[in-house]
């Protein structure tokens, strides 16, 4: 009885445990509903906002807009004119292949894309721009590097800023080591940059003569100046010439420099640090770069003095490579019909120019020019201007390859290796052409 | 019998009840996505539009891959020399935190657990930043010092270094709450008994809380030795797989090829040999440490 009895009081305990714990459970259950249900209520709060105060335009951005940037300015402007507003999306570059696809997938795009190459990886998911945009209002070089697919022939993006290599230089530097810049009409040889390069460290006051970006295009240049090509022509297809034998001297040549007068660590990879940063804090004596950071070294620089050169010439001449990004329109876009809107305002020749003043860029548009106000400026142009004719055809034949649709960072592994040493440039250039021959089905040459 | 039935009930909601979040998550995040990478490891999925039935062919590409070996060489070694540093400094810092010689006890507890709490590329970059060959905290101070800055993104060595010195400081806390939960659980008597028997620290550490700690001390040599062979984030932040390929490790290799490159089919083949690899390198642990002291 006893036993009995000290069971049914163990059950009981056991029971009103039981159901404390079911009670205890229930209202953590409970809280949880209330919380999500105050974070959709202010979801949906938000979105109420957005349609009370006119419609939002949400732009995909490759890059943190520096200070007083041309593209932002630009939407500000069209913002405060229309009464909409504007919603940055900020994707790098290096996430854009991850994440345009999967914001396809789930119809998530945002209206306006600005972008160096999404438009020609992805053109089905393109408007035509020139179904609501006249192309005979574009310069057609600009149209068709920068917004014609290769694959679909369609226009997918419009030229919004029209781009080209160029080479800034330390001034300061230059005359504390009683250099002369060159002009576009003597340019220095490869040899003579880098004779001047280890002038600049030594007597110049800087760390490093000579630094690139860690951009494949950025090598390349050295590639046209030696004579080389990734691929040629052969008849409707191409074939691999990424290691000829002057690719491979460009590469012993661009492997000495990153070992004597340039930061390695770029080149080698191992480190996150931007060359430009370099560039700015006077560490730099000469900056392989491009146009695109014209703008942000003008309103950032103010520590010392700098301008921009003509780029060097090699043994088969010089060599520029054109490019940049344009504004595209996803066509399942929610509001696909506010990006064409924004487009068609953005290319009114009035908006452009106010666009190009800021950029201090190319431009895209026929009968638009920026006209710079600084002496300076105007100069640091000219030379900009006396680099378009150094594109190589050469360059043109590769772009029109697209044979980044089959390998592209692998490139940049090969020469990271080479700069690094782990592989002679032979090797790295020679196992990237294997991998592209068999993989595009192009034959190789060497 | 009504009444006990009655309880059973109750306890089988309540079990389903703790338990389903959990299940939930573990159906939806991995085993959904195991079934759905190992079928794309048969295909030629690019992430989005091409999806063809391509066989064995990217096993086969796999095996011929000399990247792929020299990035799984890579994370062995990395893993086989940073796994003491995993156990031994969360041990140390426990030993000391549970103490009663050590003040300020609870304000290190804490110091030393606010870096788990950070994400992993968070930690990744703020080291980047730290040992940047031309700007970073630590060659300035060098410098200062008298020295030569260090080239840490140039050689391999100091690298891998950086890479391990951050994996280390961002994890001893983790491991640390782990240890001290083990050495709470000693029980004091044996403590007290050893010491009325003349066993000095020394001797107490190494034949009484050591052995004791064996489920525990297994417990974190398993955990370091999977977050040691999957480390990405970290490597990502600090050094992104350089200079060259020199630090690249299987998980990078695996996302440049998969959302890098868009071969979603040969990722997935390559993340599931992974696995194979990292289960029966856990299966070994448990069966040459006796299923982590149980048994």
């Amino acid at each position: 009885m006893e036993k009995s009895h000290g069971l049914m009081r163990t059950m009981k305990d056991e029971l009103s445990l039981g159901g404390a714990i079911m009670r205890r459970f229930l209202s953590v259950f409970l809280v949880l509903i209330m919380a999500s249900t105050f974070v959709f209520a202010n979801g949906s709060a938000e979105s109420k906002e957005t349609s009370q105060s006119g419609r939002t335009l949400s732009v995909l951005l490759s890059e943190e807009p520096a200070q007083g940037d041309a593209l932002v300015n630009a939407l500000n402007r069209w913002a405060q004119e229309t009464g909409n507003t504007i919603k940055q999306l900020v994707i790098p570059y290096e996430d854009q292949l991850t994440k345009f696809p999967l914001m396809a997938k789930n119809k998530d795009l945002p209206d306006l894309v600005a972008t160096t190459r999404l438009g020609q990886l992805y053109p089905d998911e393109f408007e035509d721009i020139t179904t609501f945009l006249d192309k005979s209002m574009f310069e057609q070089q600009a149209l068709t590097l920068i917004g014609q697919s290769y694959t679909s022939k369609k226009y997918t993006t419009a030229p919004q800023q029209f781009t080209i290599t160029c080479v800034y230089y330390n001034k300061d530097a230059f005359d504390k080591a009683g250099l002369k810049v060159p002009t576009a009409d003597d340019p220095w040889t490869l040899d003579e940059l880098y004779k001047n390069a280890k002038l600049l460290m030594d007597k110049g006051g800087v760390k490093y003569g000579i630094a690139m970006d860690g951009s494949r295009a950025r090598y390349d240049n050295m590639m046209y100046m030696y004579g080389g090509s990734l691929v040629v022509a052969d008849g409707n297809s191409f074939k691999v010439t990424v290691n000829s034998p002057e690719n491979i001297k460009a590469l012993q040549m661009f492997v000495g420099w990153n070992n004597t007068v340039m930061p390695k660590a770029i080149w080698a990879g191992g480190t996150a640090d931007n060359p430009a940063d370099y560039f700015k804090n006077g560490d730099v004596g000469m900056y392989f770069s491009g146009t695109w950071n014209y703008n942000t070294f003008v309103n950032e620089i103010k520590g010392m003095r700098w301008g921009v050169m003509p780029s060097p010439v090699g043994p088969k001449g010089g060599s520029a490579i054109l490019g940049g990004s344009g504004l595209g329109v996803p066509v399942h876009a929610k509001n696909n019909d506010l990006g064409k809107a924004f487009m068609k305002w953005f290319y009114a020749k009035d908006n452009f120019q106010k666009y190009l003043n800021d950029d201090k860029g190319l431009s895209s548009l026929v009968g638009v020019t920026y006209h710079p106000q600084d002496e300076q400026v105007i100069a640091d142009y000219q030379v900009f201007q006396t680099e378009v004719p150094k594109v190589p055809s050469a360059f043109i034949v590769d772009e029109s390859s697209n044979w980044r649709q089959y390998y592209d960072n692998e490139y940049r592994d090969a020469l990271k290796q080479a700069v690094n040493g782990d592989i002679t440039p032979q090797q790295a250039l020679t196992g990237f052409a294997t991998m592209l021959s068999k993989k595009s089905g192009w034959s190789l040459v060497y | 019998m009504k009444g006990s039935h009655t309880y059973r009930h109750v306890h089988e909601w309540a079990f389903w009840g703790f338990v389903a979040p959990s299940l939930v998550l573990f159906f939806l995040f991995f085993l959904i996505p195991l079934v759905l990478s190992v079928g794309f490891s048969f295909t030629d999925y690019d992430g989005w539009k091409r999806l063809n039935f391509v066989g064995l062919a990217n096993y086969a590409e796999m095996f011929q891959d000399k990247n792929f070996y020299y990035a799984l060489g890579r994370t062995f070694r990395y893993t086989l020399v940073n796994l003491p540093f995993k156990v031994f400094i969360p041990l140390l810092f426990a030993m000391l935190a549970t103490s009663s010689y050590v003040k300020g006890k609870g304000l290190a507890r804490t110091l030393i657990y606010i870096p788990v709490l950070l994400s992993a590329l968070v930690v990744g970059i703020t080291i980047n930043w730290m040992f940047s060959a031309e700007y970073g905290l630590v060659n300035f101070l060098i410098q200062k010092m008298g020295g030569k800055p260090l080239q840490w993104a140039l050689n391999s060595n100091l690298a891998t270094f950086v890479i391990s010195f951050a994996s280390n400081w961002s994890s001893a806390g983790f491991y640390m709450i782990i240890f001290m939960g083990g050495i709470t659980n000693i029980n004091r008597d044996l403590l007290e008994a050893a010491s009325i028997d003349g066993a000095n620290s020394r001797q107490t550490f190494f034949h009484i809380t050591l052995p004791l700690l064996a489920p525990t001390t297994f417990l974190v040599v398993l955990l370091s030795t999977i977050n040691l062979l999957k480390e990405y984030a970290l490597v990502q932040g600090v050094t992104q797989g350089g200079p060259g390929l020199r630090t690249t490790f299987i998980i990078q290799f695996i996302i440049d090829k998969g959302f890098k490159q868009m071969q979603y089919g040969y990722a997935s083949a390559v993340s599931f040999i992974a696995m194979i690899i990292f289960g029966i390198i856990a299966f070994v642990q448990f069966k040459v440490s006796n299923e982590g002291g149980e048994n």
